[in-house]
C-alpha cells in the first residue's frame, strides 16, 4: 500500500540558487506544462492531456498554501517545449508575477512518462530548482504533487506538504457495534486505504519517518499495547513480548527508536526502545501519568505530559531521561505534545472549563498561542512544513473529523475521510 | 424476634390457602421473567447484591468516594462467596481527557478498585484490570452529564 519511490529523471545540472526573499503571498505563475510531441498513453489520454490536469492539480495545491498565489492555470499562457528551460521572462514581469513554474510531460518508449519541472525567479530571471520523475501514466499526479513541492520549497524554504499522507483511524457503527480501523489517506484526500480489519479496537497510529510502518496500540486480547505494522504487507507484531500495557508510542525522526507509555500499577512512565528491538530503557519514574512522549527533530531531547504537580502539563527531557523540566505554566490541562520537524514549536492539546483546543508553544516556553475555538479539539499533529497541523474535532453527537489549521490561525478546514476519522498523524514527505 | 416468627407463619398459611386456587390456571402460559442460567444469572445476581456493578468517579480524580466503597465491600462480599468466578475490573474515561491520558487514567480507576478489593478479602488471582480509556463511552456527547456517566469502573464477571 506503500507507494513505490519516484524514479528521478536527470535534468541535466540543477543551478543552486537561493530560496526567494520574501515568503510573503508570492505571486507564481502556472501555465500549462508542454510536451515535445502530443502522443497517446496506455489507459486513454494523451501527454497534452496529462499535462493539463497536471497544471490544474499544481494549481490547486499551491492555492491550498498561504504562501503561494498561484495566476492560471490559464489555456492562452501555452509555451513551446524549448521555452519550458528558456522561458520568456519579461512577459511574467509585466504580468507582477514572482515566480514561474514550467514543465513537460513526455511519453517514453517503454510505455511511462517523464514528468520535469522548473521554478524560476521572474525578477532575476534565474532558475531556483528543477525535478523530473518517471512515472507510469496512473502515477501522474504524485509527479504534479513533487512539481508543487518543488516550487512551495524553492519559495518558501520550508519542506513541502503536497505528497504526503495522513494516518488516522476510521470510525464507523455506534455502541457494541463501533469499529475502529488504522487507514491512510493522501494529505489531498485522494486514495483512502485501510490497514485493519475493525475485528479489535485500535487508537493513536503513528507514522515511521518513511511512512513504512505504523505504530499504534492496540485492544486486541483484552489490555492495551502498542503493535507494529507494516503498510506494505499488513504484517503486524507486538513491540514488547511481555503483557503489560503500553501505549502513546513514537518515532524518533531518524526512525532508529520508538518512545512510549508503560502503565505499572497506579503509575505510568516513559521508556525508550530500538526500533530493531533490544530492552526497553526507562527514562522517568516520577508518581502518576507520564505518557504521550515526542523526540525533538535532533533526537536529543523529549517532550511529554506529566500529572506530577496535580494536573497534566507538559515536560521537556533529555533523551537519556535527564534534566526534567517543566514547560507549560498556563490554567487548566497540557496533554499530547508534538515536537515540530522544524524544532522550533511543539503543539498541545489544551483542556480548560471552555473545552479542548489546539496550540502551540515555542520549545523553550514562550510564544504560547491557542490555534482553535472548538470545544472537542485534541491531538495535533505537524505537517512536514511545521506551518500546519492535523487535528481531530468532536462535535455535539461525538462524531469526529480530521481538519486542518495553520499556525496563522485561519480558521481550520476539513480533510474530507470516507468514514469517521481520529488520531490522524501527518507524515513526512513521501520519497 | 417473636414477632418476626409470627410473620413468617403466617406468610406459610397464606401461601398455603392460596395453593389450590392457583392450580387453577395451570394450562395459563408462564408469564414469569426468563429464568437466567449460567453467567448471566450470576451477573445479575451479583448486580443486585452489590447495589450495582459499576462505580463513578469525580473530575479527573482517581479516588473512591463513600458511594462507591459501599458497593466495593458488597462486591468484595459476594466474590469471596464465590472464588469460582473470574472478574474483569474495566477503567474508563471521560471523552473530554485527551486519547492516551484517558486510557491511564481508566488503568488508575480501575487498579484502584482491584486494590480496594483485594483490601477488602478478593484474591488478586481472581481479578484482572483494564483500561479501556474513553473507547467505550457509556453515554455520548460533550455534556458535563455524559461526562460523569463516563467516568466509572465496571467489574464485569467473566466466567
Amino acid at each position: 500500500m506503500r507507494r513505490a519511490p519516484l524514479a528521478l529523471a536527470a535534468l541535466g545540472m540543477a543551478a543552486a540558487a537561493p530560496a526567494l526573499a520574501d515568503p510573503a503571498a508570492t505571486v507564481i505563475a502556472v501555465p500549462p506544462l508542454s510536451t515535445p510531441t502530443d502522443t497517446k498513453v496506455e489507459g486513454g489520454g494523451t501527454t497534452l492531456g496529462i499535462a493539463w490536469q497536471a497544471t490544474q492539480l499544481i494549481a490547486t495545491d499551491l492555492r491550498a498554501t498561504s504562501e503561494l498565489y498561484p495566476v492560471g492555470p490559464d489555456q492562452k499562457d501555452f509555451y513551446s517545449y524549448p521555452e519550458v528551460t528558456a522561458p520568456g521572462f519579461q512577459r511574467w514581469r509585466a504580468k507582477g508575477v514572482k515566480a514561474l513554474i514550467t514543465g513537460f510531460v513526455e511519453a517514453r518508449s517503454d510505455g511511462r512518462l517523464t514528468v520535469g519541472c522548473y521554478v524560476y525567479d521572474v525578477d532575476k530571471g534565474r532558475e531556483l530548482g528543477r525535478k523530473g520523475f518517471v512515472v507510469s501514466p496512473g502515477d501522474w499526479r504524485r509527479a504534479a504533487h513533487k512539481c508543487s513541492g518543488l516550487a512551495y520549497s524553492a519559495v518558501t524554504g520550508a519542506p513541502d506538504i503536497f505528497d504526503t499522507r495522513i494516518a488516522y483511524v476510521a470510525e464507523s457503527g455506534s455502541g457494541a457495534a463501533r469499529t475502529k480501523k488504522i487507514a491512510l489517506i493522501d494529505s489531498d484526500g485522494n486514495n483512502q486505504a485501510t490497514l485493519t480489519k475493525g475485528d479489535s479496537f485500535v487508537i493513536t497510529p503513528r507514522l515511521s519517518p518513511g511512512a513504512q510502518t505504523i505504530a499504534f496500540t492496540s485492544f486486541s486480547g483484552g489490555t492495551p499495547h502498542v503493535e507494529l505494522i507494516n503498510v506494505d504487507s499488513g504484517e503486524r507484531r507486538p513491540l514488547l513480548s511481555g503483557n503489560g500495557m503500553t501505549f502513546s508510542p513514537s518515532f524518533s525522526a531518524d526512525g532508529k527508536r520508538i518512545a512510549f507509555a508503560m502503565m505499572q500499577g497506579i503509575n505510568s512512565d516513559i521508556y525508550v526502545i530500538g526500533t530493531a528491538g533490544g530492552a526497553p530503557r526507562r527514562l522517568t519514574t516520577a508518581p502518576g501519568i507520564d505518557a504521550t512522549p515526542s523526540f525533538s527533530p535532533d533526537g536529543t531531547r523529549i517532550v511529554f505530559e506529566s500529572d506530577r504537580s496535580g494536573s497534566p502539563q507538559l515536560y521537556i527531557m533529555n533523551a537519556d531521561g535527564s534534566d526534567q523540566r517543566r514547560l507549560s505554566f498556563g490554567s487548566g490541562w497540557y496533554s499530547a505534545p508534538e515536537w515540530s520537524p522544524n524544532g522550533q514549536w511543539i503543539a498541545f492539546t489544551r483542556r480548560t472549563l471552555e473545552g479542548r483546543r489546539v496550540g502551540v508553544i515555542k520549545a523553550d516556553g514562550t510564544a504560547e498561542k491557542i490555534l482553535t475555538r472548538g470545544t472537542a479539539d485534541e491531538g495535533a499533529r505537524w505537517a512536514p512544513s511545521s506551518r500546519e497541523l492535523v487535528f481531530q474535532r468532536s462535535d455535539a453527537s461525538g462524531r469526529q473529523a480530521l481538519y486542518r489549521v495553520t499556525l496563522d490561525g485561519e480558521e481550520p478546514r476539513v480533510v474530507a475521510t470516507a468514514q469517521d476519522g481520529s488520531d490522524p498523524d501527518w507524515s513526512g514527505v513521501v520519497d | 424476634m417473636i414477632r418476626a416468627r409470627h410473620l413468617i407463619a403466617a406468610g406459610v398459611a397464606a401461601a398455603a390457602a392460596i395453593a389450590p386456587a392457583a392450580g387453577q390456571f395451570r394450562r395459563m402460559p408462564p408469564q414469569v421473567q426468563p429464568k437466567l442460567v449460567g453467567i448471566d444469572a450470576l451477573r445479575a445476581e451479583f448486580f443486585a447484591q452489590s447495589g450495582g456493578d459499576t462505580v463513578y468517579f469525580g473530575g479527573s480524580s482517581v479516588i473512591l468516594g463513600a458511594p462507591a466503597k459501599a458497593i466495593l465491600m458488597a462486591q468484595a462480599r459476594w466474590l469471596r462467596r464465590h472464588p469460582e468466578i473470574v472478574v474483569s475490573i474495566e477503567g474508563h474515561a471521560e471523552a473530554a481527557d485527551t486519547r492516551d491520558h484517558a486510557l491511564a487514567i481508566g488503568a488508575r480507576r480501575a487498579e484502584e478498585v482491584r486494590d480496594f478489593l483485594i483490601l477488602f478479602g478478593v484474591p488478586a488471582a481472581q481479578m484482572t484490570a483494564t483500561s479501556w480509556g474513553k473507547e467505550r463511552v457509556a453515554v455520548a456527547g460533550n455534556s458535563e452529564a455524559a461526562f460523569a456517566a463516563n467516568r466509572r469502573v465496571q467489574t464485569v464477571l467473566v466466567r
